[in-house]
């Protein structure tokens, strides 16, 4: 039992470094494999860090809400993800408006803009600075994915990361909202992904490709 | 006492330096289901090199003489920089790291000169190209560096070590985190390896470090090929000194040193597998996309460097 | 348990209808559901009405405040449903465009739309908001043309991550009330939260920043500039009952939550900062929108801007506050609900004799379609606010508190873009009415009963309102103030 206390107490004050390292390596990737399995592994961290907030504070719906989150996105979402993607038969080079390198200095700047601006909220909640900026620079870099890749699939990976940090600042400042709450967000995002990916049969059906940045028909 | 045990490190480094490039081939063989040469052959090649006769293009001059020697000569100095053992070395307090950055540097360009020297086009092209990584990589080496340094409190490298050996194993830092990325992707630029540039292309035209070398022969090529291994050798060693030196000895006790050995060799075995695993699970990158992979490295390193400002672990 | 009737009826009625294959069938019973689900709404309203508030269990509850909404959604709902019957008589190609379909998705979207009007939580309040994106998405890009494609992709994109955002605001305000000592349980509870926020002290800093991010996020539902770009897009290509419901009862709904969240962070650190916001947000809307519609081609992106600067309108009513601004701002969601609607069923007429909504395409239709051509008079004339009919009174009702505030600014831009919308639709309006004949004259120019009835039906509540407002309504919003206050 100690080494388990030892355990969930280092995960809960280092999860946000890796947090950083998936961000970085997710505005880089360039193939969506790989920012699949990456989000995946951002889940993984985020699940486990939901498991030792439970073992710390004796919360049982912590405990739920971790295994929904390794069931869902852990798992079904990238096993989705990549039957959409084998479905929809479209090359698997991310078409980003942006070089690696640039992206990273975004990333870089976005990093440093979240841990300011945590600043001021970091004593009045009593939480570490880095469990403050890890949620707000997934939020910010979920919204740079879904500016930046042009492609259907992958913006909707970047709201996949943009609802991580939001859950993740749920979690860490309030030790997750009531359990309700919890599963109805889940199952929102659930039927959300299922109508995206819908939709992006058919963008694919009515334009034969799924580059949304080619969608502009509608204008003015 | 200390010097002593400084002189074994540095030997160790050297001439242990092509059993690490051996057992890279032997690992990479075996990752692509081959069954490789023995570990221990990049010895004899280096024992047939040296018999061998020396050739000399007509048009060469003095600089393709001595670079051979003048690359080897450097980067036996970069060796003597890093601790193995015990966290010193014969010149980690003597000079910065800096100094090592730029003792590598200097090694790099004379052996560019003498691809230029050589007089093929392939000589000209390995050596414009490495000039290109070898800019780029300067940045992201330095900065991981600085970053390091500013946590340590320390610029020399033992200072750094032994800062390091002192903290907690467990607390992950995130600058330690962000450098570590930074510099294994400026070691796979350095040393020539995939996905930057394939040791064992016989393709010229997409040689980079070879294609340098295309002109030497005999001892001056055993030289040369010895000095990349040692290269190759001090980097790895250097990271496992900077990230990950618990277990070296902080005394001088000789069961202390007996101890970290094996250690030391369990450390670097783990990065030479994971070396080898990289090299064979990514194609080499394209020219044009070097810079990018480089300028992630510095991004990263950048980053670390902004992380030593905000947190103070 | 009356409260959960409407959930109920709307739930089941969408399962029903999907197994009639038969088309009459299928929107016979749709009608009939719709029936049923209107008198359960006018129950509730009735009980509410005589009785204050009716609660069920921790998570519905309904005030004055949301029987007021659930007028608009019954009236409105009604109206739309009887013109869909006639409107989706031809079934499109393709695999879900049968009526079945279309009356199952409405229902779907209108049991998420009561949902957030019945919810006493603010969390399943948000649920529920999302889940109407997710119900209207579909509907949207019903007729899987490319532009109707295009127009739910980005619909259900830039809603998600409004809605999001509005997630993050509501876990901030969540944690504002954990911190002050409430009960985890019921910290998400509006009647716990307003009860306990006179009592008790909010860190300031952390409601404010819920509120920015609250408007943000459900203001991105109701069509506030800058987060406006999915509405022109997603209301033009919708088939027009659906368009009439997104402009008509999804962007009240919308505001019906702004609403709640103001009511709460007013009590916590005042009601300068919440209003200034919507201020903010309602004079940058109701500006951006009436110039950008002076430069329309298409009739229904006209009428979503149109749309979009009335939402301006009611939130410049919020955000001025007192009992004049507060009225009038209520008593304009419904005017404008009623007005758009019958714009609506206009232009999907205009569309099914036309076969386009390009202005420029449609010419002399005073002489071709002259009941729609009324109506369209009759429509515009109202939107635009002149008198008699009823969006004059409430807009009058905000002008005259922006000026009892001293808040010329306010007041003078109002003006200003009232007049440049009002030319706006003028020219438009000659423009079709007048001209030559088209060169294809349209197939027939007559309505259906369903679609002139229920446009008369809007017409003369539109006049009848514009003259003197039933008393029975004026309590009810005046108990719909109350509650806010």
């Amino acid at each position: 039992m100690g080494l388990v206390a030892f355990a969930t107490g280092k995960i809960l004050s280092s999860f946000s470094v890796f947090l950083f390292l998936t961000i970085l390596l997710l505005v880089v990737s360039r193939r969506f494999s790989t920012s699949v399995m990456l989000f995946s592994v951002q889940s993984a961290i985020i699940a486990a860090e939901a498991f030792a907030t439970g073992f710390r504070e004796r919360l049982a719906a912590a405990y739920v809400v971790a295994a929904l989150i390794v069931l869902i996105k852990v798992i079904a979402i990238p096993c989705a993800f990549f039957g959409l993607a084998n479905h929809l038969k479209t090359s698997s080079d991310m078409k980003a408006s942006t070089t690696p390198t640039q992206s990273v200095f975004i990333a870089a700047a976005m990093i440093y803009l979240s841990y300011a601006a945590v600043q001021s909220y970091g004593l009045s909640v009593h939480v570490p600075d880095d469990a403050l900026a890890a949620p707000v620079a997934l939020i910010l870099t979920g919204a740079f994915l879904m500016v930046s890749r042009n492609k259907a699939l992958m913006q909707m990976l970047g709201l996949l990361v943009l609802e991580n940090g939001i859950f993740l600042a749920a979690l860490t400042t309030t030790f997750g909202m009531p359990l309700i709450i919890e599963i109805g967000v889940f199952f929102d995002i659930l039927i959300g992904l299922l109508l995206m990916g819908i939709f992006a049969f058919r963008i694919r059906d009515t334009f034969d490709h799924l580059d949304v940045s080619k969608l502009r028909r509608l204008r003015g | 006492m200390k010097t002593a045990i400084n002189i074994i490190q540095a030997l160790l480094l050297i001439l242990g330096a092509p059993l690490v490039r051996g057992i890279v081939a032997r690992c990479k063989a075996f990752l692509q289901r081959r069954q490789g040469a023995s570990i221990f052959r990049p010895y004899s090649d280096l024992a047939k090199l040296f018999r061998k006769e020396d050739l000399l293009p007509p048009t060469a001059s003095i600089v393709f003489r001595f670079v051979p020697f003048l690359l080897f000569g450097t980067t036996i100095c970069v060796a003597a920089f890093v601790p193995l053992v015990q966290p010193s070395a014969l010149l980690a307090s003597r000079g910065d790291f800096f100094l090592f950055v730029y003792l590598l540097a200097m090694g790099r360009f004379f052996l560019s000169l003498g691809g230029f020297d050589g007089g093929s086009a392939f000589g000209g092209m390995g050596a414009s190209r490495e000039a290109l990584i070898s800019s780029l990589a300067e940045a992201p080496f330095l900065l991981s560096f600085v970053a390091l340094a500013i946590l340590a409190s320390h610029a020399d490298i033992a200072g750094i070590v032994s800062w390091t050996q002192q903290q907690n194993i467990f607390n992950i830092s995130a600058v330690h985190m962000l450098a570590f990325t930074s510099l294994a992707m400026v070691v796979i630029a350095e040393t020539g390896r995939m996905p930057v540039d394939n040791p064992t292309t016989h393709l010229e035209l997409t040689m980079i470090h070879e294609g340098m070398v295309l002109e030497y022969s005999g001892p001056r090529l055993a030289l040369i090929e010895w000095a990349s291994a040692v290269k190759l050798h001090s980097m790895l060693a250097l990271l496992v000194a900077l990230f990950f030196p618990w277990g070296m000895a902080s005394s001088l006790s000789v069961g202390g040193i007996f101890l970290a050995l094996p250690l030391y060799g369990a450390k670097v075995s783990v990065l030479m597998v994971l070396l080898a695993v990289i090299e064979s699970g990514m194609a080499k990158l394209r020219m044009y996309l070097v810079p990018d992979f480089l300028g992630v490295a510095s991004a990263v390193s950048a980053l670390a460097v902004i992380f030593t400002m905000l947190d103070k672990r | 348990m009356i409260l959960l009737a409407p959930l109920l009826i709307a739930l089941l009625g969408a399962l029903v209808v999907l197994g009639f294959r038969n088309h009459q069938v299928a929107t016979r019973a749709a009608l009939l559901i719709t029936g049923l689900e209107i008198a359960s709404l006018m129950v509730i309203i009735r009980q509410v009405h005589e009785r204050g508030v009716l609660q069920v269990g921790r998570y519905l509850r309904v005030d004055g405040l949301s029987s007021f909404f659930l007028i608009n959604i019954a009236f409105i709902s009604g109206l739309v449903l009887v013109y869909a019957s006639g409107y989706m008589r031809h079934p499109g190609e393709g695999r879900f465009t049968s009526p079945r379909w279309f009356y199952a998705l409405v229902f779907l979207f209108l049991f998420t739309m009561i949902s957030v009007c019945l919810s006493a939580n603010l969390g399943l309040m948000w649920i529920m908001m999302e889940g109407t994106t997710l119900a209207s998405a579909l509907l949207v890009g019903f007729y899987n043309t490319k532009g109707a494609v295009e127009a739910g992709w980005k619909y259900l994109m830039v809603c998600t991550v409004g809605i999001a955002f509005a997630l993050f605001g509501t876990i901030v305000l969540y944690l504002a009330a954990v911190k002050a000592g409430m009960n985890p349980d019921t910290a998400l509870d509006w009647a716990a939260l307003m009860e306990a926020l006179p009592r008790m002290g909010f860190d300031s800093h952390l409601v404010k920043l819920a509120f920015v991010f609250v408007i943000v996020g459900y203001g991105t539902k109701i069509g506030f500039v800058p987060m406006h770009s999915w509405l022109p897009d997603a209301h033009a290509e919708a088939p027009t009952p659906v368009s009439a419901l997104l402009s008509a009862v999804l962007l009240n709904c919308a505001m019906y939550a702004v609403m709640r969240y103001d009511a709460i962070v007013s009590h916590a650190v005042g009601a300068a900062f919440p209003h200034t916001l919507l201020l903010i947000f309602g004079v940058m809307s109701m500006v951006v929108a009436g110039l950008l519609i002076l430069v329309q081609r298409n009739l229904k992106r006209l009428m979503a801007y149109s749309s979009i600067e009335h939402m301006g309108i009611v939130a410049i009513g919020l955000g001025l506050g007192g009992p004049l601004g507060l009225f009038g701002a209520l008593l304009h969601i419904f005017n404008h609900s009623v007005g758009k609607s019958l714009l609506f069923f206009s232009a999907g007429n205009i569309r099914e004799n036309f076969g386009t909504l390009r202005m420029d395409r449609v010419t002399g239709m005073a002489r071709t379609l002259p009941q729609t051509s009324v109506a369209l008079v009759v429509g515009s004339l109202a939107i635009v606010g002149l008198p008699p009919f009823s969006l004059f009174v409430s807009e009058f009702a905000i002008l005259s508190e922006a000026f009892s505030q001293r808040r010329y600014t306010v007041a003078v831009l109002f003006l200003a873009v009232l007049s440049v919308v009002f030319g706006g639709f003028t020219y438009y309006l000659l423009r079709m009415l007048c001209g030559d004949d088209p060169k294809s004259a349209p197939a027939n120019g007559r309505l259906l009963p369903s679609e002139y009835s229920v446009m008369g039906i809007a017409g003369i509540c539109l006049l009848f309102f514009g003259v003197r407002i039933p008393h029975i309504f004026t309590v009810i919003i005046q108990d719909a103030m109350a509650v806010l206050r």
